[in-house]
């Protein structure tokens, strides 16, 4: 179990790493709030190893319900920031 | 009859974690976002498996709220939501030092928790009692939940008012 639990946090860097590609490297502002949602995916997948390896239970199902509501609130606030966006200036593409 | 347990929990890690990185590397680099949110569906079906596989008696609560509120709200509203756009593809611009930095983020990360849990001998995970983590939620957390269902709220008037502008 404990193996799993490094493997995970091992996917989970990874996942992160891909992530932070894709915000660094696109330009398009959707593809960037895809690419903060990976990292969001990542980091809940990296919350639930560690607590594995440290042995809690109740602490990362908390976090992690305050965390993917705060995300649904992020991603509809992001979405309205690029509607904005897109109404000014036409296009996805970032400057 | 080989089949056990553990090994069975590693065959689900091993294709979810493919899975997984499939869906992350097509999400950064598909030509059409509105694929890339449909994607990100598949990610977070993922994620929620691998949550679930770690210690399914502990933590397949969590991943049912997962695959519920994430990927049944969020992706959906964010593929639901492209339909506004008229021009979903992009234009493929690589910054060269951005593959470089990803990876000595991810190297300078493995290092610091692979040190820091090196400490950590690991220890079984109780199952979860849903009467605990209540308790816990509305006791402990009780702040925290407040802030949520306000974030939540203003995020519905924000939806609403966005909706009915010209």
């Amino acid at each position: 179990m404990i193996l799993l639990g490094y493997m995970s946090l091992s996917l989970s860097i990874v996942l992160v790493a891909v992530g932070l590609y894709g915000i660094i490297a696109s330009k398009n502002v959707i593809r960037v709030l895809l690419s903060s949602e990976i990292i969001l995916n990542a980091s809940i997948l990296f919350l639930f190893s560690v607590s594995l390896v440290l042995g809690l239970v109740y602490k990362p199902i908390i976090f992690s319900v305050f965390a993917i509501g705060m995300a649904l609130t992020e991603v509809v606030v992001a979405f309205a920031a690029i509607i904005l966006y897109y109404r000014q200036k036409g296009s996805l593409e970032v400057d | 009859m080989f089949l056990t347990s553990e090994l069975l929990q590693l065959i689900i890690f091993g294709i979810f974690s493919v899975v997984s990185l499939i869906a992350a590397v097509y999400i950064i680099n598909s030509k059409n976002v509105f694929y890339a949110a449909v994607s990100l569906a598949f990610l977070g079906i993922a994620i929620a498996v691998l949550i679930a596989d770690l210690a399914p008696g502990s933590y397949s609560i969590y991943s049912a709220f997962h695959i519920l509120l994430y990927v049944g709200a969020t992706v959906v509203f964010l593929s639901i939501s492209m339909v506004i756009f008229k021009d979903l593809y992009v234009k493929q611009e690589r910054v060269t030092p951005s593959g470089i930095a990803a990876a000595v983020t991810a190297v300078a990360l493995f290092l610091a928790f692979i040190f820091g849990l090196s400490s950590s001998s690991g220890t079984n995970v109780p199952p979860v009692s849903l009467q605990e983590l209540a308790t816990d939620l509305l006791t402990s957390f009780w702040f925290p939940a407040i802030v949520l269902v306000v974030a939540l709220l203003t995020t519905l008037i924000e939806a609403i008012t966005l909706a009915r502008r010209d």
